[in-house]
């Protein structure tokens, strides 16, 4: 195998999806403070990938329309190369990563990111983004939208009151 | 247990006899399809291990390739080398057969493109268009020009009259990715303010700045949305612009019904790189149409039979367009070119209400008007009121005093209502008892009282019933008659508290225009779910309700008064009578429907005259 012992970093882009809104108006409406509505892309060998609902995509790192990340979360050093990571995706999207896999709560990009981060680095991403869904979820309002954005988020062929 | 029996067994037959020695860990091996807890001494080799996971994943052992904590496990190193102990999870990729060999060069970057079925942003151009794009010349003129408004109207048609219905949805989801903003995801609909307004905010938002629509595009729920064609159509169909647009134009009906055709659409919509390529081609389609001998009146004929349509159903919902005001509704905008145009033309001068295009039906928007609304005008056709148009829902403490808007202020539920895009939506949860009960049930109203939601589902039909009702939803849109009825409430409230055994117990959120309006009864202490009982004397006296309102129309509610309306309003009709109103029949119901109002019962029937 060519580059043995090579070492990629891996990096964590964090991007605010509500654009600072979720810190001002989180604890108006959900009773706790959030900080932002947290989207991921896990970067290595030079390009951004993350999870969305036309699955796994990958771009140029910040070429997203969601521009610069908020923060980025070192991750360390895999040893994994661009094939084998490559042949990872491909299966990743053959079986948990389909497109209509995307559920906004439970298997969302974030999902995606931990993922990637656990095989390529043995890390995990910090808790506070993989714990925003039952965050939301928990608080008074989220339980009340949850059965509206379960129907909301509509598979490929499925039908609109959510069955999945 | 047998699992470990059988492994060192294994290890034992095989492998050399340090393997024998030492504790046996549990480690978890986790493909990414697959995970399987593995028995393996703990001072065993990376080839030991591989072996035993060959057996149990079935695969050759020089096709696994293990990763732990970013290292790539190799077949000279030993498992505690890495710090491999029981109950670490150790990850494997078994390499696809004819990747076995090597390190393996084939394109990585064009098979993440391809896989489980779009990637957002990869190369453009490397992704087939979709076959019925013309990509240039050499089409027949006959044939293009319907290929070409196909897809012209099926894109325009995207980014026009859709929009508003995915903004609306996903104006607050907003940007990209996961779970948008769940703050502005409360107002979704239920609770939010000025609707029309807010939507008209928007689009302007949207139009100027293109990025946000390719924001909104890659959102994956509205990707969601759009690779549904079903849905697709039924959205589109439920616009009663379209409804109009498809009756006059069977070439659109045909086109939506084509699930070929949305969905290839509906791939391009998603990729707007690929959108504008395609728009590229379109327009260097047409200008080629342009020079062929005929062509230039083929696209003429185009643009005036079902673009130009397209254009002003569109921006009837914008309300941007001052002319529609002028031009009378929809109807008698787009005669075809072939036949003389033999309308009238509009009175410029004439009454702003009677030409109003965007009332789908109903004599309750824009004519109403009661002190807050701005009429409708030449210039301002919706009748936006600009005093509140400067809440933009972008500000935060816009935001918060959106939400003092809407508890304080009643008229805010009527401009909800009449917003066109509301009465769409009405009808569409009339015919879908499902969903209607699924969003009902979302209210933080019953939140805590699932036996209220019982009783609700129950009422559903009927409510949904006398949603319909214009009468009703004249009731609901005047702010005294809702006024009239908290009181009501809270009366029965106190009645309740003061003699408990009187009354049988109290219907809380009964009143049906409330729920739809999260926030408005937010001001209503009667409207926390305190009565739990379920008597159904509860029930009757619901039922009641609704029927004094499907029958009476604002009459009054509770227990009904004696007097009839005509005894009430006497002097308010005498009034009308003077002011030179002779229909007393049409007097009596616009007074019952504004509840004695005076100016707006004039209101009403100075708008329902020229019908």
């Amino acid at each position: 195998m060519a580059q043995n012992n090579s070492s990629f970093p891996v990096q964590l882009y964090v991007y605010d999806l509500s654009r600072g809104m979720a810190r001002e108006l989180s604890s108006l409406f959900l009773g706790r403070q959030v900080d932002g509505i947290w989207h991921t892309g896990v970067v290595v060998h030079g390009k951004e990938f993350f999870f969305g609902g036309g699955g796994i995509a990958h771009c140029q790192p910040c070429g997203t329309v969601l521009g610069q990340p908020n923060s980025i979360v070192d991750l360390g050093y895999t040893e994994v190369n661009e094939d084998l990571f490559q042949e990872y995706l491909d299966s990743l999207a053959e079986s948990e990563y389909r497109g209509d896999k995307y559920n906004l709560f439970e298997h969302n990009c974030n999902t995606f990111s931990n993922d990637v981060a656990q095989f390529l680095t043995g890390k995990t991403i910090p808790s506070y983004i993989t714990d925003l869904p039952s965050e939301i979820l928990s608080s008074p309002l989220g339980q009340d939208l949850r059965p509206l954005l379960d129907s909301l988020a509509i598979n490929p062929g499925g039908n609109i009151t959510g069955q999945r | 247990m047998a699992e470990q029996g059988a492994a060192d067994l294994g290890n034992n037959n095989n492998n050399k006899p340090e393997a024998s020695e030492g504790t046996i860990i549990k480690v978890t091996v986790k493909t990414p399809k697959d995970k399987e807890e593995i028995a393996i001494a703990e001072d065993a080799s990376v080839t030991q291990f591989k072996e035993e996971i060959s057996k149990r994943f079935k695969a050759k052992q020089d096709q696994l390739v293990l990763i732990f904590a970013g290292k790539i496990l190799k077949d000279g190193d030993s498992l505690s080398q890495h710090g491999i102990k029981d109950g670490l999870t150790v990850h494997l990729v078994i390499k696809t057969a004819h990747k076995a060999a090597d390190g393996g060069s084939t394109s990585a970057s064009s098979s993440t493109s391809n896989q489980g079925g779009n990637s957002t942003t990869s190369s453009p151009a490397a992704n087939p268009a979709p076959t019925t794009v013309p990509t240039g010349s050499g089409h027949t003129p006959t044939q293009t020009p319907n290929i070409m408004s196909e897809s012209a109207c099926v894109l325009f048609e995207l980014k026009t009259l859709f929009l508003p219905k995915i903004t609306s949805l996903s104006q607050r989801l907003s940007h990209a990715g996961g779970f948008g903003d769940l703050a502005s995801l409360a107002g979704l609909g239920m609770g939010s303010a000025n609707f029309m307004e807010l939507q008209q905010q928007m689009q302007r938002q949207l139009m100027s700045n293109p990025e946000m629509l390719s924001q909104i595009m890659e959102n994956p729920l509205v990707q969601n949305m759009m690779s549904n064609p079903d849905l697709m159509r039924q959205m589109i169909m439920a616009n009663p612009q379209m409804q109009q647009l498809m009756e006059r134009n069977p070439e659109i009906s045909h086109m939506l019904n084509n699930p070929e055709l949305m969905r290839q659409t509906m791939e391009l919509a998603r990729n707007p790189a690929m959108m504008q390529e395609m728009m590229r081609n379109q327009d260097r389609a047409l200008s080629n149409l342009e020079s062929i001998p005929g062509g230039y009146n083929a696209l003429r004929r185009m643009y005036t039979d079902i673009q130009e349509p397209m254009f002003s159903a569109a921006r009837e919902q914008f309300g941007n367009n001052p002319f529609s005001a002028l031009g009378g509704n929809s109807d008698s905008g787009a005669q075809p070119s072939r036949t003389e145009n033999r309308e009238p033309l509009p009175n410029p001068w004439g009454p702003p209400n009677s030409s109003n295009p965007s009332e789908s039906g109903g004599g309750t928007t824009g004519s109403t008007s009661t002190s807050g609304t701005t009429n409708p005008s030449v210039s301002n056709p919706l009748g936006v009121n600009p005093g509140s148009l400067g809440n933009g829902m972008f500000n935060s403490p816009g935001m918060q005093s959106l939400l003092q808007q809407i508890s304080e202020n009643p008229q805010l539920m009527q401009n909800m209502l009449s917003a066109p895009y509301m009465r769409s939506m009405m009808q569409s949860l009339a015919q879908n008892p499902e969903l209607a009960s699924q969003v009902m049930m979302n209210n933080p109203l019953f939140a805590g009282n699932p036996q209220l939601q019982e009783q609700f589902r129950s009422q559903l039909p009927i409510f949904l019933q006398q949603m319909q009702n214009p009468e009703a939803l004249s009731v609901m849109t005047n702010p005294r008659a809702m006024q009239a009825l908290m009181q009501i409430q809270q009366g029965l409230q106190m009645l309740q508290t003061e003699a408990p055994g009187l009354m049988p117990s109290l219907m809380t959120s009964g009143i049906p225009g409330v729920p739809t309006g999260g926030a408005v009864p937010s001001e209503n202490p009667a409207s926390s779910p305190s009565s739990a009982a379920t008597n159904p004397a509860q029930q009757q006296l619901m039922q009641q309700m609704l029927q004094m309102f499907a029958g009476g129309g604002g009459s009054g509610g509770g227990n009904g008064t004696s007097q009839t309306p005509e005894v009430r309003f006497q002097t308010q009709l005498d009034q009308l009578n003077a002011m030179g109103f002779i229909n007393r029949e049409a007097n009596l119901q616009a007074l019952i429907a504004t509840g004695g109002d005076i100016n707006a019962a004039i209101e009403r029937l100075l708008g329902s005259q020229p019908s």
